[in-house]
């Protein structure tokens, strides 16, 4: 026996999943395509989602663009805000629940305004993402209007440990930084101006800069080059 | 599209050189070699192959990867191993894989013993797992729908469910949420999957994801048997295998038969067989004695039958519905004629066609088939809507569309499923059809004087019926014209055979008309003889006799005094409601035949005889592209309350024969086959046909070559008269019958829930104008008479216009007789209090 | 540094504005391009040799050249959904000079005739498709999209299309699905997107650096080009290096320079004290390689890596020292493709999830050496038989750690059961490393079963 069955947790769980264990619910009606004779949808929404669809030879390319627009406008992907996107695109409410679920993005479940998204992947993770997210968690986990989110490689290693905060990358980050983010987004100030990404240089250009500016209070640059002893 | 060409191609399996059609996939292809390539995720009815299972990799000869048989189209030349190691080691990969987090719950799991799951991990299983992890558990069953109950333990997420919801019917309601291994089957926010094919997921399932709620845990694959038949539900009669357990049908399968319902059935047809087996079923004949139906011993029924009819004679009528046969048909026919001399024989709801034009319409050479619809160039769609009175169509339609690119128009008063569907919609008045047909007639034929007039009728205008007949003329040599029966009034006939003969439809395949009847078997009948103006063959008569409503009229003023309902309940489904009730009332003897106690039987019937139910019959019908197929008996009849031999419910042939016997009338009819046989004989298009011929996949009988003289002339029209516009305060009146009225429904447990209530469909800017909100209990009424039901706000419906369903037992529409009515709110103080 | 055909002078903020492009050549080379014939143009693509830049490395001339002539709706995507861990070239390259990519999909979709373009950038890069867009518009404006562009008779419209999360849009395919607005599920090849892509048409679909490289081809000329590099490795890269070096970032190299090179001299090395344990030298879908000085040798092209057992993949580097334990990191890849596994295809959905529990299990101290040769197995059913390349691609780098690092996998496990008192493993029987995948029935010659039907 390689495994000692008492160790295994056989039957202690339950569905980690939200959505397995529900039931559809029988009092409802049928979700078809809402009608746009009782399915109210505010003007500028529908104007918006419009305008998406005249852009692409397919209507229901705009899926997407549609979704990000109801979820800009109600916070989250309610069934009220896929209501109305599913009117307007002529299209199962359904449909764009399946694309909604698939994509990291939408959040079917209601979630605070201001989304921090936490990488925690390889590049990250290397470099103490977990920490960061903790101490995210930490600063603003409570926080009604905060949304917290470990995500999957953002694209941007070079400043890992880093953050997406309300889509501005920031890092590298440090767990006191965290507080900083709150405190900078409550205010409705730039998050931390210094660590923005879009702000940095090259990293040739960069990491010259940094050298001559002094080491790198994270990382003392010790040039190794071609001539590293470990060569 | 028309049907591209077959070509076949040689290829080699396993070493065996097998031939197979060109383009079909190596699984398929594979077959014609007997080699089984297993298979989940692939179903070639779901359209083009997803390669999600990965269950059918093979080797290619040529290429590196193994490929999944589902998705690669045979070719000439072409090596397959299906046998080497490393298939074999990839096929157990995946049974692996699957079984991972599928529950061994097969003992007690509904699909243990048919199972694909089963079979295929038995058959290219591993043997054992190595996962020794805990599997995931979860909430089972679920409810789905009140139809479906769902495991999602089970599931292997095959994506054949979601693929059926989403791009077969369309209805895109059944979706995957989430992603990977999170992923799983749901709907929109909790909402239930309701659809009118919603069934067909439980057929598609390859495990016991998805079960019936009305089959769960009622039998074991060992204890069942199947039997095929027909179901006599809708005009198309799909093809249905009956899965049967003591004498009792447990279950409704599909039998594919692609000349007919392509596989799929509609859930009337597949939960309906619940009506077979409730209480309300009639299993023994009833005599009416004083006020009330009693019990009453075959002798007494048939003795006061006999005397009711040969006292009425010549005034006596026949009205015919649901599950009539051919045999029937025509059997009661001369039990009439010959027996009685009546002719008053009727069976359509919307009245009956003059011989030449029902004849004409008859015309093999005008006849399009049910496939047609899915290779057609374009089809036109004319005043009904398949989803509610031949659903199986509706699916064969969009299948064209989707898959062969037909161009569909829509001409209905009533917004249709397929709208969204179709190139065109154009909205006519309700009862407008007629106009608009001869408004086409006059704008093929460039008749700019009825043009105008015509359009007008069919609340339509000149331009848009210009642009129509310019869409029918320029949409391609097939073009399939599916009609209801309702476009047949007055002029309608006609006006229809003066289009196709316009559009050249007549001789050539792949094109023609399609009617889709509100009565189950209407073409049998018709063509069987039971119809006031022909014989059988459309024979001519000497005396054309009353249609339906004339017999209403006959029986109201009593100048017919017995009437024979067989399977007809006119006072609920016959326009005009009043007059029914009054002529059921005041005839002097009522017999039906009824399979249950529904309230007309109750309230009018003076002699019951018990019907069949359609899984006890044997006899043919003819379904609505004229394919003679037969009934075959799966079950025994109910045994009467004695439980004696004979006291219970009798085959109907033999009712009609004894009947006719003790009219002196010998009918000849011994057994059923008999009458199939009588029947073949008179009609001459049937051209001696067997019951053998016929088999389990049915005839179609224009295929037979029949000799057919119809007149070609087109002929001349006149304008017909608008209905009413309407005006302040009065809305026009259109009905229309939903799938789910029907007397199954109303029983079947599983169903019931799907039995219709009254609504009042309205568009939007009509709403406002009256103050009614969607969810109001709203009044329609006109003249003194009124019905209560739901307000529905839908864009889709033509401003003027307000619709109300037909067949709805609590508020009965047809109670309206007025083609204007007016609609308000009704106020909550009004209502009555909720008991 | 060599040649910086991308990095010389990105950083001046002007180069993002039309005329900051237009100072320094911008859109010369789109109109020299329609003043040729399109043939002509696919020609010098063709010539240049260049691969594609997004992981599979597939000579971007001959997968234009696989586009239909003819006059049907044909479509151009530019791949931004860069989403694979440890790449983030296309983000700096989009945001400092959005014109370039705009100017090479034009060049592009002139040379295959696509009228309809698309950049699906990842939804995550807010700031960049900002850029994009306002780029687009100043473009449009300024007549270089749009109808007759150019007073020339190609016409072409672009449309940039933001995704919403997930790396499985970043698979060609699935790319069109999320673009044509479903669920991002790879689909079935054949048809290939040239025949059968977007909305059904021809669709060529290249990465964001692969289409930056058009303008650049055509000024140098396709034969002048392809002497950048080496011989199968034609051009300059940017490699994105990550993880544990002292210099992060994205640095511009022509191919073939030693590995060595990129990693000590431009990214620092290791933090000081440290080496390395291993490299993923293309992105997490690469197999790992050990970061001894017999692959820190070899040279940076898409043959040497292959010749080593792992590929360039789209890039990037990621450098995991010794203070990392490997089963951490493979923990964090399995839990990756976890995550974005479409959930399609059986052995990808299940693959990943069991591979996931198996690791934990490892981590925790919970297993034995045996399931290290069950998940090895497990890998090697993945590998394959997926429908996509996303099932091998964390097939391949957890098969590679295993291959590589085995001893401190097991090393890993003893000490996990010591710490929870759970004994030493028990030797398996019948289960060597070498015991196969199935040990249960001999496979081969099986009798089809008579219950099956």
């Amino acid at each position: 026996m390689a495994i000692d069955p008492s160790q295994v947790r056989r039957f202690a769980h339950g569905s980690r999943v939200p959505g397995w264990d529900d039931a559809a619910d029988l009092s409802k009606d049928p979700a078809v395509i809402p009608d746009p004779a009782t399915t109210p949808v505010p003007e500028h929404i529908r104007a918006e989602i419009e305008a998406q669809m005249a852009k692409y030879p397919d209507f229901r390319s705009a899926a997407i663009p549609a979704l990000h627009i109801v979820q800009r406008e109600h916070g989250w992907c309610s069934p009220t805000a896929i209501e109305q996107a599913a009117c307007v695109m002529r299209l199962t409410p359904a449909y764009l629940t399946a694309v909604a679920t698939f994509y990291d993005m939408f959040s079917t479940t209601p979630k605070g305004r201001h989304d921090v998204f936490v990488c925690t992947n390889i590049s990250c993770s290397l470099l103490g993402a977990d920490r960061i997210h903790e101490a995210m968690v930490e600063a603003a986990g409570r926080d009604p209007d905060f949304h917290v989110k470990p995500f999957e490689c953002l694209g941007a290693c070079d400043i890992a440990p880093m953050a997406s905060v309300d889509g501005e990358y920031v890092g590298p980050l440090e767990e006191t930084d965290c507080a900083r983010i709150v405190d900078d987004v409550k205010a409705g100030r730039e998050v931390l101006p210094d660590k923005q990404l879009k702000r940095r240089k090259i990293a040739i250009e960069y990491w010259r800069e940094q050298t001559l500016g002094g080491p790198d209070a994270r990382r003392p640059s010790q040039d190794a080059g071609p001539d590293d002893p470990r060569r | 599209m028309p049907r591209p060409a077959e070509h076949w191609v040689t290829f080699t399996v396993d070493g065996l050189e097998v031939q197979a059609p060109d383009g079909v996939m190596l699984v398929d292809g594979a077959k014609y070699g007997d080699v089984e390539i297993p298979v989940f995720c692939y179903e070639p009815k779901l359209g083009q192959p997803v390669g999600a299972c990965r269950m059918c990799l093979v080797e290619i000869e040529g290429i590196p990867k193994l490929q999944t048989a589902c998705s690669t189209p045979v070719k000439d030349g072409m090596v397959v191993h299906t046998q080497t190691q490393r298939v074999h080691d990839a096929q157990r990969a995946v049974v692996e894989f699957l079984l991972i987090n599928h529950p061994l719950d097969c003992p007690v799991c509904d699909k243990g013993g048919e199972c694909p799951l089963q079979d295929i991990t038995y058959g290219w299983g591993p043997g054992t797992s190595r996962f020794i992890e805990p599997k995931r558990h979860f909430k089972k069953p679920l409810e789905l729908s009140p139809l479906i109950a769902i495991d999602r333990e089970r599931c292997i997420l095959c994506y054949r469910c979601v693929r059926f919801s989403q791009e077969l019917s369309e209805d895109y309601q059944l979706i995957l949420l989430e992603r990977g291994a999170h992923s799983y089957v749901g709907t929109f926010d909790g909402h239930p999957y309701v659809a009118p094919f919603s069934g067909n997921i439980i057929e598609l399932c390859p495990v016991g994801a998805l079960t019936s709620r009305a089959y769960r845990f009622r039998a074991r694959p060992w204890d069942i048997e199947g039997a095929g038949t027909v179901a006599p539900t809708d005009a198309t009669h799909c093809n249905v295998e009956l899965t049967v357990r003591d004498e009792r049908v447990m279950r409704v399968l599909a039998r594919d038969h692609e000349g007919v319902d392509d596989g799929w059935l509609d859930d009337r047809t597949r939960f309906g067989y619940q009506a077979v087996h409730v209480d309300e079923r009639i299993v023994q004949p009833l005599v009416r004695e004083g006020t009330e139906l009693m019990p009453a011993s075959w002798e007494k029924a048939l003795g006061a039958a006999t005397a009711a009819l040969k006292k009425a004679g010549a005034r006596s009528a026949a009205l015919a519905d649901g599950e009539t046969t051919n045999e029937e048909a025509y059997l009661l026919q001369r039990l009439f004629r010959e027996g009685l001399g009546s002719g008053h024989l009727a069976s359509r709801p919307h009245g009956e066609l003059p011989l030449d034009a029902a004849r004409a319409l008859a015309d093999p050479a005008l006849q399009a088939t049910i496939p047609d619809l899915e290779f057609a160039h374009a089809v036109l769609l004319l005043e009904c809507d398949p989803i509610d009175e031949a659903p199986v169509l509706d699916l064969r339609i969009r299948k064209g569309i989707r898959r062969h690119h037909v161009q569909l128009a829509v001409a209905s008063a009533r917004p249709t499923a397929l709208d969204a569907q179709a190139a065109s919609v154009m909205r006519l008045a309700p009862g407008g059809a007629e106009g608009l047909l001869v408004a086409l007639d006059a704008a093929l034929s460039g008749d700019d004087g009825n043009l105008g007039g015509a359009s007008t009728a069919a609340g339509s205008n000149a331009q848009a019926v210009r642009d129509l007949a310019a869409w029918l003329r320029d949409a391609g040599d097939d073009l399939v014209i599916v009609y209801g029966e309702r476009a047949l009034r007055g002029q309608g006939a006609r006006a229809l055979l003066n289009l196709a003969a316009r559009l050249e439809l007549a001789g050539r395949d792949g094109a023609g008309l399609l009617e889709v009847p509100s009565v189950p078997n209407a073409r049998g009948m018709r063509e069987a003889g039971f119809a006031p103006g022909h014989g059988p063959g459309f024979a001519t008569l000497a005396a054309a006799a009353r249609d339906a409503r004339g017999i209403a009229e006959g029986l109201a003023s009593g100048e017919l005094s017995t009437v024979w309902l067989n399977y007809a309940d006119p006072v609920r489904f016959h326009p005009d409601r009043p007059l029914w009730e009054s002529a059921l009332g005041t005839a002097q003897v009522v017999i039906a035949v009824e399979t249950l106690l529904t309230d007309t039987v109750r309230e009018y019937a003076d002699v019951v005889f018990p019907g069949e139910a359609y899984p006890e019959k044997e006899g043919t019908l003819t379904n609505l592209d004229g394919r003679v197929q037969r009934l075959r008996p799966a079950i025994g009849r109910p045994k009467g309350a004695t439980g004696l031999p004979g006291s219970g419910v009798r085959p109907l042939w033999q009712v009609i024969a004894d009947v006719a016997r003790d009219l002196g009338l010998d009918l000849r009819a011994l057994t059923g086959a008999m009458a199939s046989s009588q029947l073949f004989e008179a009609v001459p298009f049937y051209g001696g046909l067997t019951l053998d011929e016929i088999g389990g996949r049915g005839i179609r009988w224009p295929e037979l070559n029949a000799e057919w003289d119809a007149p070609t002339e087109v002929a001349r029209l006149e304008v017909p008269a608008a209905g009413p516009a309407a005006r302040e305060g009065a809305l026009r009146l259109g009905t229309f019958r939903s799938l789910w009225a029907s007397k199954d429904v109303d029983v079947s447990p599983a169903l019931h829930f799907l039995r219709p209530r009254q609504v009042a469909e309205l568009c939007p800017q009509d709403a406002e104008a009256l103050g009614i909100n969607e969810g109001d209990r709203v009044e329609v009424s006109a003249n003194g008479t009124r019905i209560r039901g739901t307000a529905k706000l839908r864009a889709a419906v033509p401003p003027g216009s307000v619709f109300v369903a037909e067949g709805v037992t609590d508020e009965p529409a047809n109670t309206l007789t007025e083609p204007l009515v007016e609609v308000r709110r009704v106020r909550e103080r009004e209502l009555e209090p909720q008991l | 540094m060599g040649v910086q055909l991308f990095y010389d002078g990105i950083d001046d903020p002007e180069l993002r504005t039309l005329d900051g492009y237009a100072k320094r050549g911008g859109y010369e080379m789109l109109r020299k391009a329609l003043e040729m014939e399109p043939g002509a143009v696919l020609q010098e693509m063709l010539d240049s040799e260049v691969r594609g830049r997004g992981g599979a490395g597939f000579a971007m001339g001959k997968k234009m050249s696989f586009i239909p002539g003819g006059t049907m709706d044909k479509y151009l995507v530019c791949n931004a959904d860069e989403s694979e861990p440890g790449t983030f070239k296309d983000r700096e390259l989009m945001q400092k000079n959005p014109h370039l990519l705009i100017e090479g999909m034009l060049i592009a979709g002139y040379a295959i005739g696509a009228n309809k373009s698309f950049i699906f950038i990842r939804g995550e890069y807010d700031h960049q498709a900002d850029v994009l867009d306002a780029a687009v518009a100043e473009a449009r404006a300024a007549g270089y999209i749009g109808d007759r562009i150019l007073g020339f008779a190609h016409t072409q419209d672009l449309v940039v299309h933001r995704g919403a999360g997930a790396y499985i849009c970043g698979e060609e395919t699935a790319l069109l699905d999320a673009l044509e607005g479903k669920r991002g599920n790879p689909r079935l090849k054949p048809p290939f997107p040239a025949v059968q892509g977007l909305y059904r048409g021809p669709t060529l679909i290249n990465n964001v650096e692969t289409l930056m490289n058009a303008p650049h081809i055509m000024r140098m000329g396709g034969k002048e080009f392809a002497r950048l590099g080496t011989a199968n490795s034609t051009g300059t890269k940017v490699v994105s290096i990550s993880g544990c070096v002292q210099r992060p970032g994205n640095y511009e190299v022509e191919l073939g320079v030693p590995t060595r090179e990129l990693v000590y001299g431009l990214a620092g090395g290791p933090p000081e004290g440290r080496s390395i344990k291993a490299w993923f030298p293309g992105g997490s879908s690469a197999p790992v390689l050990p970061g001894t000085d017999e692959y820190m040798d070899l040279p940076y092209d898409f043959d040497s890596i292959a010749k080593a057992g792992s590929m360039l993949g789209s890039g990037a580097i990621i450098v995991i020292d010794d203070s990392i334990s490997i089963v951490d990191v493979a923990v964090k890849t399995a839990k990756f493709y976890r995550h974005e596994s479409c959930g399609k295809c059986t052995p990808c959905r299940e693959g990943t999830n069991w591979t996931v529990k198996m690791l934990e299990r490892v981590q925790s101290g919970e297993a034995t050496p045996m399931d290290l040769d069950i998940m090895a197995s497990v890998q090697e059913q993945i590998i394959g038989n997926c429908l996509c390349v996303l099932g091998d691609a964390m097939a391949m780098p957890i098969g590679s750690m295993i291959a590589h690092f085995r001893e401190e996998f097991e090393a890993h496990i003893d000490a996990a059961r010591e710490r929870n008192g759970l004994g030493a493993a028990i030797p398996q029987v019948n289960r060597g490393r070498q015991g196969g995948a199935y040990p249960m029935r001999e496979p081969a010659g099986i009798e089809p079963t008579p219950a099956v039907v």
